[in-house]
């Protein structure tokens, strides 16, 4: 069995590929269709003709487009995504430093919509029936409709200003630093033995991990509750009822590992728009992230930081994809090779 | 003393403010290793005698009087955990849709891990012994390979005997199996039935078996007990009432249904159908008395107990019913409509074949085409019905989309009347419906919900150039309902507003519109009851009498082919492998597939 998700896996990244290719088209063209100049830009500004045309030969600009994707795509494989022209350091290392802390965040916002969501779920199939449902119901109608950053304006709003119980600026209290080792703040706290900091860490993530996570709940509980009312009247559900499954198992064992099926191809989508969502939440909770980096590059055009984050963005939304994909095809049998 | 007993059970719902017993005065008893059959047509309440022994009544539903005792004890009484308790341990249940019953997302060996642990098997390994072992009791070859498998691996036979075999894991007491093998395919029916009884025989489990196919029940149950709309209307000793039925409702089930062997008699057919449960209420009485032959004026007002008729015979009623009955009404026997062998075939199909390749499965691997038909040649005479016979897959239907042109034959050539019309569907549909039509196998699904019947029946004068006018249409319409025993009134009826048997009868006039020389019947029966099946088998007849009209019948049922139809194919994989004169196919069957088939008929 291994061997075979191994293999859909593969297919999986070879399909990923030319996407990826078309990405990096698409994000090369568009940004040579921008009306501003690279060139000029990281020239000072008593420069020369002379200095500018060696520079247009240096970065490769005089040759056919053709030819300029194949050097630009040939320096992003060798991790060159050139130099920032705000900070003159390589976007590599740039995008590295920031990126942690986004993935940090997107993953902590999925599990809490992964977490509110299921539960909630269930809870709303739980209700049927009752005059309680008709509320909930209205309730998660109306918060599938807030954006994700209205909820981080919100949250800020409710937790942050009126009762002041969570901070909503940055990763941690100004005065408090911890060592980079990974880039991964709870992993580098929890590394140097910080507890402290740790949980101040955790505090600041809470609310725009909700934020981006609030978006998604309704999402998934809505469409988890009607697979579970679809599944219900199926006959195995009646089935495992006649062999004497206690009803709490029915639900749990035989009714929800079918409904999850479509809810987790749901999550795979959602949680790539998350993935997304985070650019702005990090922007209104000033979280230093990936976001907060590409934000600050399309304010000063820097070309370059633009590009790698759009890049990464994309990639990353693709992996999403797949590691769904797969535990899609870990849970449904059916999609498995027939023996 | 019995191992359970329902006495006098009432079930009771609510409908439109009235009060309706779903089940009326219901006393059935199954003794230990005893085998009971409850026979009735659909709606009759077999299955809700089965929920009520689960307890799993639907919403809305509940006892309102009479007792369940089960081991001597009152299972209406007992606590709902208790009750629980029993389920799957000493009362098991065998389902209906055997494919369906398994959950898709685990593994056989752990829906039997999970079943042998609620029976209080400890330990791993031993369960997965258990299980081989009740694997193995089923006849299913290679049982660890199958432990591994998921239930979407499995056949529908497979899946039906690993379900006895963890019915029976638990060594119940009672087994409730509701129509176990309707979903099978007639050899896989009787195989599973075998099964069921050698199982059944080797223990002192009593089972109780609900279906709606009496000649099946009789052959396997020692006491059988008939439902209709809700109530028990004649129990007995299952061989005596198949012979001699008593109740007036059995005896016309028994004469609806066409047998396999024997003279071929014009079916004695019961008037309209079962009521439907809001139905019950206007029914204080006898409920049967809407479509009994030997009402009298008491009968509807009468209230109707089960009275010991012959010693060990009872029958529910209140009227000329309860003396001893008289011998069914002889109907005449049919005369064989012989073709005319000189005639030239109104239908000739010549090495017709068709393969599907159908492109690749989600991975991108190419899938193996698929030979549906092969090689199939046909005539039909003019006036003649050929009936067509075959399990699932074995590509009848396919056979029916390639005369319709619903798909293009890879080879072989379709002459209708002198006129070929092999060709893709665009290039001949002129033709084509003139000539041939098609009724539908599921009459629901064929017509348009959102139109009115008169409209519907007519359908094909639409295409016209130019189109027809509506009085035309009218005028048609309202001979077709005749002419298909319809009354007037369901002209501007939608389908939903009329019966099943009904809606077929619209879904066949539809066909006749056009006054097609050849009619493609595909499996137009199979979804209906057997009283309702006679009516329209009767108006088939009725119809090529009157009318010499052709027909390729489909069916998977040998009997009702045997009665319709003079000449037989058989067909296989594709292929037909055998045909001739029905008579001479069903007496001395050359191909070993067909004996299989003939064997299987209950
Ligand atoms: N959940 C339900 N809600 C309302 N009515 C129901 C429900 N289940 C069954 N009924 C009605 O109760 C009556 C008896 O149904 P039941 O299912 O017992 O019939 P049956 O004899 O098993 O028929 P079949 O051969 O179609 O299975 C029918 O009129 C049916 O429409
Ligand atoms: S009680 Fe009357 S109507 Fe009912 S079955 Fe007997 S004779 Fe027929
Ligand atoms: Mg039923």
């Amino acid at each position: 069995m291994s061997g075979e998700i191994l293999g859909i896996v593969l297919r999986r990244i070879a399909v990923a590929i030319p996407l990826m290719l078309l990405v990096s088209i698409l994000v090369f063209i568009v940004l040579r269709l921008i009306p501003a100049d690279p060139v000029a830009m990281s020239m000072p500004p008593n420069a020369t003709n002379e200095d500018i045309e060696a520079l247009r030969r240096e970065m490769g600009l005089h040759l056919p487009v053709m030819h300029q994707y194949a050097i630009w795509l040939g320096h992003i494989l060798e991790g060159d995504l050139g130099r920032s022209i705000a900070f003159g350091q390589p976007v590599f290392k740039l995008i590295g430093q920031s990126l942690p802390a986004t993935i940090e965040l997107a993953v902590l916002g999925a599990l809490f919509a992964t977490a509110i969501g299921l539960p909630g779920g269930i809870l709303l199939f739980r209700l049927r029936g009752r005059p309680s449902e008709q509320a909930v119901d209205v309730g998660s109608t109306l918060m599938m409709s807030i954006p994700e950053f209205l909820w981080a304006l919100f949250l800020i709003l409710v937790f942050g200003v009126a009762f002041n119980l969570l901070p909503f600026a940055g990763r941690l209290p100004p005065d408090m630093t911890i060592p980079r080792v990974t880039g991964f703040l709870l992993l580098d706290c929890l590394l140097t033995g910080d507890l402290t900091a740790f949980l101040e860490a955790i505090r600041h993530m809470l609310l725009p991990a909700l934020a981006l996570a609030l978006g998604t709940v309704p999402l998934i509980m809505r469409l988890l509750r009607s697979s579970l009312l679809d599944v219900i009247g199926e006959d195995y559900v009646t089935m495992a009822r006649l062999r004497g499954v206690p009803e709490r198992r029915v639900i749990n064992r035989h009714a929800l590992r079918n409904a999850l099926l479509p809810t987790l191809s749901l999550m795979g989508v959602q949680f790539g728009f998350l993935f997304g969502g985070t650019l702005l939440v990090e922007v209104i909770y000033s979280y230093p992230g990936l976001g907060n980096l590409m934000v600050e590059a399309v304010r000063n055009t820097d070309l370059p930081i633009i590009q790698g984050a759009a890049l990464v963005f994309a990639l990353a939304v693709l992996t999403i994809n797949l590691a769904v994909d797969v535990v899609y095809i870990v849970v449904n049998p059916k999609l498995r090779r027939a023996r | 003393m019995s191992l359970l007993a329902l006495n006098d059970v009432n079930v009771t719902t609510e409908a439109g403010g009235r009060r309706i017993d779903v089940l009326r005065d219901v006393s059935l008893a199954v003794g230990r290793g005893e085998l009971v059959g409850v026979v009735g047509e659909s709606g009759a309440g077999k299955s809700m005698v089965g929920r009520l022994i689960a307890g799993m009544l639907p919403k809305g539903f509940a006892t309102s009087r009479g007792s369940v005792t089960f081991l001597d004890r009152d299972l209406l009484a007992m606590a709902p955990r208790e009750r629980t308790g029993l389920l799957g341990d000493a009362i098991a249940f065998v389902p209906q849709h055997p494919m369906t019953s398994l959950n898709p997302v685990l593994s056989l060996g752990a829906q039997f891990d999970e079943h042998l642990r609620r029976l209080g098997q400890d330990g791993k390994a031993a369960r997965r012994e258990r299980a081989l072992a009740a694997l193995d009791s089923v006849h299913l070859p290679r049982p660890a390979d199958l432990l591994g498998r998921f239930p979407h691996q499995l056949s529908g036979g497979q899946c039906q005997r690993a379900l006895i075999a963890m019915a029976f894991a638990g060594k119940p007491d009672l087994i409730v199996a509701d129509e176990p093998t309707t979903a099978l395919d007639v050899i896989t029916q009787a195989r599973v039935m075998e099964l069921i009884d050698e199982l059944q025989r080797d223990s002192e489990t009593g089972l109780l078996f609900i279906t709606h196919d009496l000649r099946l029940a009789a052959q396997h149950c020692q006491r059988l007990a008939v439902m209709y709309a809700g109530e028990i209307v004649e129990t007995g000793p299952a061989a005596a009432l198949l012979s001699d039925p008593l109740h007036p409702y059995t005896r016309s089930l028994v004469a609806a249904n066409p047998g396999i062997a024997g003279p071929v008699r014009r079916l004695a057919a019961l008037p309209d159908h079962m009521p439907g449960l809001s139905g019950f209420a206007d029914l204080p009485g006898c409920r049967f008395a809407p479509r009994c032959p030997v009402r009298d004026a008491a009968c509807a007002a009468a209230r109707t107990a089960l009275t010991e008729v012959v010693p060990g015979r009872f029958v529910r009623g209140a009227g000329a019913c309860r003396k001893q009955a008289s011998a069914l009404a002889g109907q005449d026997e049919l005369p064989r409509a012989a073709a005319d062998a000189a005639a030239p075939p109104i239908l000739s199909v010549d090495g017709l074949g068709k393969t599907f390749r159908s492109g690749r499965d989600w991975l991108g691997r190419r899938r193996a085409p698929v030979v549906a038909v092969d090689g199939v040649s046909l005539d039909i005479a003019p006036g003649e019905f050929v009936g067509l016979v075959g399990e699932s897959g074995s590509g009848k239907s396919t056979v029916a989309r390639l005369l319709l042109g619903l798909e293009t034959p890879d080879g072989g050539r379709i002459v209708v009347d002198g006129q070929d019309i092999t060709g893709p569907f665009q290039r001949t549909a002129k033709q084509r419906i003139a000539l041939i039509q098609m009724i539908f196998q599921d009459p629901q699904s064929a017509l348009n919900p959102r139109q009115r019947i008169g409209r519907l029946v007519t359908q094909s004068m639409e295409v016209r150039r130019p189109p027809a006018r509506w009085p035309e249409r009218l005028e048609r319409a309202r001979d077709l309902l005749g002419q298909t025993g319809l009354p007037q009134d369901t002209i501007g009826r939608y389908p939903v507003q009329v019966s099943g048997g009904q809606r077929q009868r619209v879904n066949i006039a539809r066909a006749l519109c056009t006054a097609p020389k050849v009619l493609v019947a595909d499996e137009i029966v199979s979804g209906l009851d057997v009283s309702v099946q006679a009516q329209i088998l009767n108006l088939l007849l009725d119809m090529r009498a009157q009318r010499q009209i052709s027909m390729l019948f489909i069916s998977h049922d040998l009997s009702v082919v045997r009665y319709l139809c003079s000449r037989v194919a058989i067909m296989n994989r594709g292929q037909i492998v055998e045909q001739g004169p029905t008579e001479q196919v069903f007496r001395a069957p050359q191909h070993d597939y067909t004996k299989a088939l003939l064997a299987a008929v209950p």
